[in-house]
């Protein structure tokens, strides 16, 4: 899966201060086409960026849905297709399939859980196509600006005037899928 | 965490990388020595297997013995994992950052560990896939109305969901060693690391997915020890049938995990030099819960003896006679000991921050809640309600070698686990201290 969006630059920051300069300054000039990385979630960066939430809910909600609606069929099923009488009391029963509906639900909820990060995370990413810095895992951040050569090189210079001490600069395209020609 | 703590994202990272240095000597010693003991409990299993049920101890009337024993023993070690990664989580605690990781790993691995002892007692394992939802000749599934296959489908549940907890919440700290290491080592974590690489979008979807695991292992913490405890309440023998099972297995589960938490946490802060991050008050703290716990399963052991009196059933009152004053007297009284009276010394602080007392608490509940197990499953079984079919556990040398295997497994893998990942949430400490700020 690529995460590769195009010509960018990064400009990595040593610390969180002026990361968020840098963010004002871009907000400020109107530029919006840029991610944050840093080692670990801050207020103060979610602050500046005001994530919408999730959609990751979105997918628990479907997979506990399915979970609860597969526990009830499949136990219903099971029971329909070799219906053993006992008493004469009726063969569906309902606390105990709800025992199996509700552990369903928990179970098939995380697995979407996941599948909802993965989906929207854009992961997995195996080979990181786009610029990066080994320290942006440990104790750096940065600031990823997608754009144009002419644009980056205006970001280039915002970047450096709130205090990134290095700027990586990518600008290969993003290859476009083969066109069949009759 | 305490607000005197000195820590910075550096110091973090190369604390994380010094818990990865190439093992002491004492480290391969103990690896050793956990492989003989798997040796033996795969001879144990292998033997019974070669030569039959035979070779295990339980039989008429004892039909569940020393393996479902252990088998609840594993399962309930499992569960302050999640208590601790999760549901402290939920409530935003502190404290629990240095040491959900090292309980979440408990949590998976007693419960692969627990996972082999249905198999152990079905005697065939091969046809264990009788107890999948898979439809057998003429459309016949399981039985869906037995509590056998609620604990199937609860067990597998929990193993998959704290599983992918464990190894979510590890996805940050494997990308900090991607981009530490060089040569294979960084190609094996960059594998592991699936390309994080910590942009607002993923952490914005990855501490939602967070939230919602935890939400969705909460309530299996209530409810897999919950059905474990209705494989015997369901029934209708004499000291099973007790509609407090459930509550009093689950706290009994989480008064045993918090006991492995804290035996585990103790020589691993020693031997990985992170007396920084789990501190005197750390330990502390799970001394305090276990006060908690022990309240909830002494309140249950009574409960359960005033039932069998108010409840006027000849038959239960008579088996919890025979458990304080018959054969097995010493495990029910020893039970009560390990499991109440001896955590009764953590309302003192100076027993709360004494490793060596806490060392030996924790074992003694750790025995004790193996005792509690075996006085539930062995002295019910053992007088039920007819005399003439009352019988006794004959232990045999294939029960103990299997049991050393399965104590053996667990570690091993605990030690195995300590050495080539992070067994201390890099991502989550840093979020608890101060980032990285202009002077």
């Amino acid at each position: 899966m690529s995460a590769y969006k195009g010509p960018h630059i990064l400009g990595v920051y040593a610390t969180i201060d002026e990361l968020i300069d840098g963010i004002r300054v871009l907000k400020k000039e109107g530029k919006k086409r840029f991610s944050v990385i840093s080692p670990v979630p801050h207020h103060d960066i979610e602050h500046e960026l005001h994530p919408k939430p999730s959609p990751v809910r979105v997918f628990t909600l479907i997979g506990g849905l399915f979970g609860f609606t597969l526990g009830w069929a499949l136990t219903y099923y099971a029971t329909e297709s070799y219906p053993l009488i006992v008493g004469g009391k009726p063969y569906i029963s309902i606390p105990p399939y709800g025992i199996i509906a509700y552990i369903l639900t928990i179970l098939f909820g995380a697995l979407a859980t996941i599948a909802g990060l993965f989906f929207n995370a854009r992961l997995p990413e195996f080979v990181i196509k786009d610029a990066y810095d080994e320290r942006l895992s440990s104790d750096h951040f940065a600031i990823q600006y997608y754009g144009d050569t002419g644009e980056l090189d205006a970001v280039e210079n915002l970047l450096n005037k709130t205090g990134a001490i290095e700027l990586h600069k990518k600008i290969e395209e993003v290859p476009q899928k083969k066109q069949f020609v009759d | 965490m305490p607000s005197s703590y000195k820590l910075s994202y550096t110091k973090t990272d190369a604390d994380l990388l010094n818990t990865l240095k190439s093992p002491s000597k004492g480290y391969w010693i103990a690896l050793f020595i956990l492989s003989i003991g798997l040796l033996i409990g795969a001879y144990g299993w292998g033997s019974q297997i070669y030569y039959g049920m035979g070779m295990s101890g339980k039989n008429n009337p004892v039909g569940w013995a020393l393996y479902i024993t252990t088998f609840v023993f594993w399962v309930g070690i499992a569960h302050s994992g999640t208590l601790i990664s999760a549901i402290l989580f939920l409530f935003r605690v502190r404290w629990r950052a240095p040491v959900y990781r090292s309980a979440e790993a408990v949590t998976v691995f007693a419960l692969m560990v627990a996972g082999l002892f249905p198999l152990i007692h079905l005697g065939r394992p091969w046809v264990f896939y009788w107890m999948l939802p898979i439809p057998q000749m003429g459309e016949m599934f399981p039985n869906f109305k037995s509590p056998l296959v609620w604990d199937l489908f609860a067990v597998f549940t929990y193993l998959t969901v704290s599983s992918t907890f464990f190894i979510l919440g590890m996805m940050p700290d494997v990308a900090i060693l991607r981009d530490k290491f060089k040569g294979w080592k960084k190609k094996v974590y960059g594998l592991l690391a699936l390309g994080w690489r910590g942009t607002d979008q993923q952490w914005r979807h990855y501490t939602a997915a967070y939230v919602f695991l935890a939400a969705l292992a909460t309530p299996l913490v209530i409810s897999v020890h919950s059905i474990v405890s209705w494989d015997f309440a369901m029934s209708v023998v004499p000291g099973w049938h007790d509609t407090i099972f459930a509550p009093y297995f689950v706290a009994g589960a989480i008064h045993s995990g918090l006991a492995m938490v804290i035996l585990l946490l103790i020589p691993m802060r020693k031997w990985f030099a992170l007396k920084e991050y789990i501190t005197d008050h750390h330990l502390a703290s799970l001394a305090k819960l276990m006060i908690f716990t022990a309240f909830v399963v002494g309140f249950a052991y009574v409960i359960e003896f005033f039932m069998a009196w108010y409840g006027g059933d000849i038959y239960k009152r008579d088996v919890f006679l025979f458990r304080a004053f018959g054969t097995y007297w010493w495990s029910f009284w020893g039970l009560f000991l390990f499991n109440f009276i001896l955590p009764m010394l953590f309302w003192s602080h100076k027993y709360r921050t004494s490793t060596f007392w806490l060392i030996f608490v924790s074992v003694g509940v750790s025995i004790g809640m193996w005792l509690e197990r075996f006085v539930i499953i062995i002295t019910s079984l053992s007088h039920e309600f007819n005399p003439f079919a009352w019988g006794f556990h004959e232990l045999t040398i294939t029960e103990v070698y299997i049991i050393i295997g399965s104590f053996s497994l667990f570690f091993f893998l605990f030690l195995v686990f300590s050495k080539i990942l992070p067994v201390v949430s890099n991502w989550e400490v840093k979020e608890v201290i101060e980032p990285p700020r202009k002077k």
